[in-house]
C-alpha cells in the first residue's frame, strides 16, 4: 500500500480510537444538559465505570459483566448528582466539583483495598480488539438513538422542555424534577462507557486519574457541538483527531502542549459566541424548585 | 435572610461537617482494616506531633487560604470560579521565571515576585471574567477550561522556550536566596507566606464589608437584579471580582514557589485549587472563618501522609471527605442568588 495512504488511515483509525470515550462522555452530557443539569461529574463517572468495570471483570472473569457493572456505577453516580441537583436544590457546579475529587479518591482508595497496591491493578479479562471495534460502532448508534430519541419521543420532548423552562413544563403536567433525575441518570451510563472503554478495551486495567481530564473535554464537545448529540458527536471526532495527530505532529517538532490545549480553547472561542450562535438550554445549570 | 437563619443553617453544617469526616474516614478506615482511633491517633500526631509538624500544617493552610479567599471573593460576587488551581499555578509560574532572573535586594525581589505571581494569577482570572461581562460566556466552563490550558501552557514554557539546558525537569531555575520568603520555623517549610495569607484574609474581609466595592461585589452577588436597578455595572463588577479572585489564588501560587519549593515546578500543587473550594464553603465565604477552616483542612492535608505511613490507610482518604464536603454544602446560600442574572 502507498505509505502516505497507509499513514492516513492509520491516522483516522486512531482517531476513532481517542474520540470514541469523549463520544459516549459527550453524549452522557448532552442529555443531561438538555434537561437542564449542567453535568461538570462527567470525569468522576467516566472514572467510576473504568474502576468498576475493571474490579467486576477480575472478579468474575467476565468482560460484560464488567462493563455491566461499570454502566451500573456511572449511574449510581450520576444518581448521587441528580439527587442532589433536583431534590437538594444544590448547585450543580459545586456539586459536580465534589463528585469528580470524591469519586477519583474512592477509586483510589479502591486500588489499594482490592489489589493492595497503588497507581494502578493488575491486567483484567478485556474485550479485546472484537470488542474494542463493537464499542466504537455502538458509539456512533448510541449518538444516532439520542437523536431520535431527543427529538421524536415524548420523553425527549420532556427532557428538552425542562432544559428550556421548567415550570412551564410542569404547567403542562410534566413532572420536571423526575424528568431531570432520570435524564441525568442515563446521561451517566452513557457516559460511563466511556470509562469502560478506556479500561477494557484501551489499557486492559484500571490505572489512577487514567481518564486523564476526558470528562472535561467531553464538557467542551458538548458546548462545541451545540447541545445536539450529532454536533456533540462531531466537536469529540474532531477532538479525537487532533489527539491522534498530536503523535505524528510530536515528530515533526510541534509542541504536544498545544495540541492538547486545543479542545479547551475551541470550547472557549465557541462559548463566546466567535464560532457563530451557540445558545445554551435556557435553563441550563439552573435549579428548579417548585413553588 | 435573617441572621439567626444563617447562623442556625452554619451550626447545622458544621455539624455536617463533622459526621462526613469522622463517620466516613472512620468507615473507610474499617475498610482498610485499620481501627479509626489508630488512624486518627496517627493522624493527629502527625499534624500537631512536634514542632516541625505542626509548621508544615501551618503550611498546607497557607496554601490552601489563598485559593479559598481567592474563590470566596468570586462566589460573593455570584461567579463560580472553579478555576483557582490554573490561577495558581501560573502565578507560581510567573513568580519562578522572574524571579529566577532577579539580581535585586530581597526588599525589591520579594515584592516583585509576588506582585508578578498577583498578575499572571489575575490576568488568567480575568479572561473569564472579561468573557462573561463582554459575551455573557459562563464563567464555569470558561475557568475549567482555563484549568487545564494553564498546567499545559506552563509545561510548554517550562519545556520549551524556558527549558533548562541540560535539565529533563519541568522546573524553572531556582531562585537566588534574596527572592525566597524567610523562614518563620526553622526546619521547616514555614515562611512568611502565612502571616501575609492572615493579612490578606482580614484586608479583604474589611474590603468586603466596609468598602464600596465590596458591598457593589455583594449585592451583584446575591441580588443581581436589584444591584442593576441601583446602577451597579454588573459586567464590570464580573471582571474586577474575577480579576481579584484569581490574582489572590496567583499570589498563593507565588508564596508556593517563593517559599516553599525555590523554583517553579509544574507539579507544585496536589489540587490545593479543588480543595480550597471546600475551604471556603467550610468557611462560610468570610474570611475570618475561612482561615479556621483553612486550618481544619491543613491538619487534614499535612496529618494524612502521617497517617498513610503509620497506620497504612491509604490517604486517599483525606480526598474522599472533602469531595463529599464540597457535595454536601454545594447547597449554600451562594446558589440562590446567582441564578436570576
Amino acid at each position: 500500500m502507498n505509505p502516505l495512504l497507509a499513514g492516513i488511515l492509520a491516522l483516522l483509525g486512531l482517531t476513532l480510537v481517542k474520540a470514541t470515550p469523549l463520544i459516549y462522555a459527550a453524549l452522557g452530557g448532552v442529555l443531561s444538559e438538555r434537561s437542564g443539569v449542567v453535568n461538570i461529574g462527567l470525569e468522576g463517572i467516566m472514572i467510576a465505570g473504568a474502576f468498576t468495570a475493571v474490579v467486576v471483570s477480575g472478579l468474575t472473569g467476565s468482560p460484560l459483566l464488567g462493563a455491566l457493572a461499570g454502566v451500573l456505577a456511572g449511574a449510581a453516580i450520576a444518581a448521587v448528582l441528580a439527587f442532589a441537583a433536583t431534590r437538594l436544590g444544590v448547585d450543580q457546579i459545586v456539586a459536580g466539583t465534589g463528585l469528580n475529587i470524591a469519586t477519583l479518591a474512592a477509586a483510589a482508595f479502591g486500588l489499594v483495598l482490592i489489589y493492595h497496591q497503588p497507581g494502578a491493578s493488575r491486567e483484567v479479562p478485556a474485550f479485546g480488539h472484537a470488542g474494542e471495534t463493537a464499542l466504537i460502532v455502538l458509539a456512533f448508534v448510541a449518538a444516532a438513538t439520542l437523536h431520535v430519541v431527543l427529538t421524536r419521543t415524548p420523553w425527549g420532548l420532556h427532557v428538552r422542555a425542562c432544559g428550556e423552562d421548567p415550570s412551564a413544563a410542569e404547567a403542562a403536567g410534566i413532572d420536571a424534577l423526575r424528568t431531570r433525575f432520570s435524564a441525568v441518570v442515563v446521561g451517566g451510563a452513557i457516559a460511563s462507557l466511556g470509562g469502560v472503554y478506556l479500561s477494557l478495551a484501551e489499557l486492559d486495567l484500571y490505572s489512577d486519574g487514567m481518564t486523564a481530564g476526558r470528562g472535561f473535554i467531553a464538557l467542551a464537545a458538548v458546548i462545541f457541538g451545540r447541545w445536539t448529540p450529532f454536533g456533540a458527536t462531531g466537536a469529540a471526532l474532531f477532538f479525537g483527531f487532533f489527539a491522534a495527530l498530536q503523535y505524528s505532529l510530536q515528530r515533526a517538532g510541534v509542541p504536544s502542549e498545544l495540541m492538547q490545549a486545543l479542545p479547551y480553547l475551541a470550547a472557549l472561542v465557541a462559548l463566546a459566541g466567535f464560532a457563530g450562535r451557540v445558545r445554551a438550554p435556557a435553563a441550563d445549570g439552573v435549579p428548579y424548585v417548585r413553588q | 435572610m435573617p441572621y439567626a437563619f444563617v447562623r442556625g443553617r452554619a451550626f447545622r453544617d458544621i455539624v455536617l461537617v463533622l459526621v462526613l469526616v469522622f463517620g466516613v474516614g472512620s468507615f473507610a478506615m474499617l475498610l482498610a482494616r485499620v481501627s479509626p482511633l489508630v488512624a486518627f491517633g496517627a493522624l493527629f500526631d502527625g499534624a500537631f506531633g512536634t514542632r516541625e509538624e505542626v509548621a508544615e500544617t501551618l503550611v498546607q493552610a497557607t496554601n490552601l487560604l489563598f485559593p479559598a479567599l481567592g474563590i470566596a471573593v468570586a462566589f460573593r460576587a455570584g461567579l463560580f470560579n472553579i478555576g483557582a488551581e490554573g490561577q495558581l499555578i501560573l502565578g507560581g509560574f510567573a513568580a519562578g521565571w522572574l524571579g529566577a532572573q532577579l539580581p535585586l535586594p530581597w526588599f525589591l525581589a520579594i515584592p516583585m515576585v509576588l506582585i508578578a505571581g498577583a498578575l499572571a494569577g489575575g490576568v488568567w482570572g480575568a479572561i473569564p471574567g472579561f468573557l462573561r461581562a463582554r459575551f455573557g460566556a459562563n464563567e464555569v466552563i470558561a475557568t475549567l477550561m482555563l484549568n487545564v490550558v494553564a498546567v499545559l501552557l506552563a509545561t510548554y514554557l517550562v519545556n520549551g522556550p524556558l527549558a533548562l539546558p541540560g535539565s529533563g525537569a519541568s522546573e524553572t531555575p531556582s531562585l537566588p536566596h534574596a527572592a525566597q520568603l524567610p523562614d518563620l520555623v526553622s526546619d521547616s517549610r514555614l515562611t512568611w507566606a502565612f502571616p501575609i495569607a492572615l493579612v490578606v484574609a482580614f484586608v479583604l474581609r474589611w474590603v468586603l464589608q466596609r468598602t464600596v466595592f465590596g458591598y457593589e461585589l455583594r449585592a451583584a452577588g446575591d441580588a443581581p437584579e436589584a444591584a442593576k436597578r441601583a446602577g451597579i455595572d454588573l459586567g464590570r463588577t464580573a471582571f474586577v471580582a474575577m480579576a481579584l479572585s484569581g490574582a489572590i489564588a496567583g499570589l498563593g501560587g507565588a508564596t508556593i514557589v517563593a517559599g516553599e519549593l525555590h523554583r517553579f515546578n509544574t507539579g507544585l500543587s496536589p489540587g490545593y485549587g479543588f480543595i480550597a473550594i471546600a475551604v471556603a464553603l467550610v468557611g462560610n465565604l468570610d474570611p475570618l472563618w475561612i482561615i479556621v477552616a483553612s486550618l481544619a483542612f491543613g491538619v487534614l492535608q499535612s496529618g494524612g501522609i502521617a497517617m498513610q505511613a503509620e497506620a497504612g490507610v491509604p490517604r486517599d482518604v483525606v480526598a474522599l471527605v472533602t469531595g463529599l464536603v464540597i457535595i454536601a454544602l454545594a447547597g449554600r446560600r451562594v446558589v440562590a442568588a446567582r441564578r436570576s442574572t
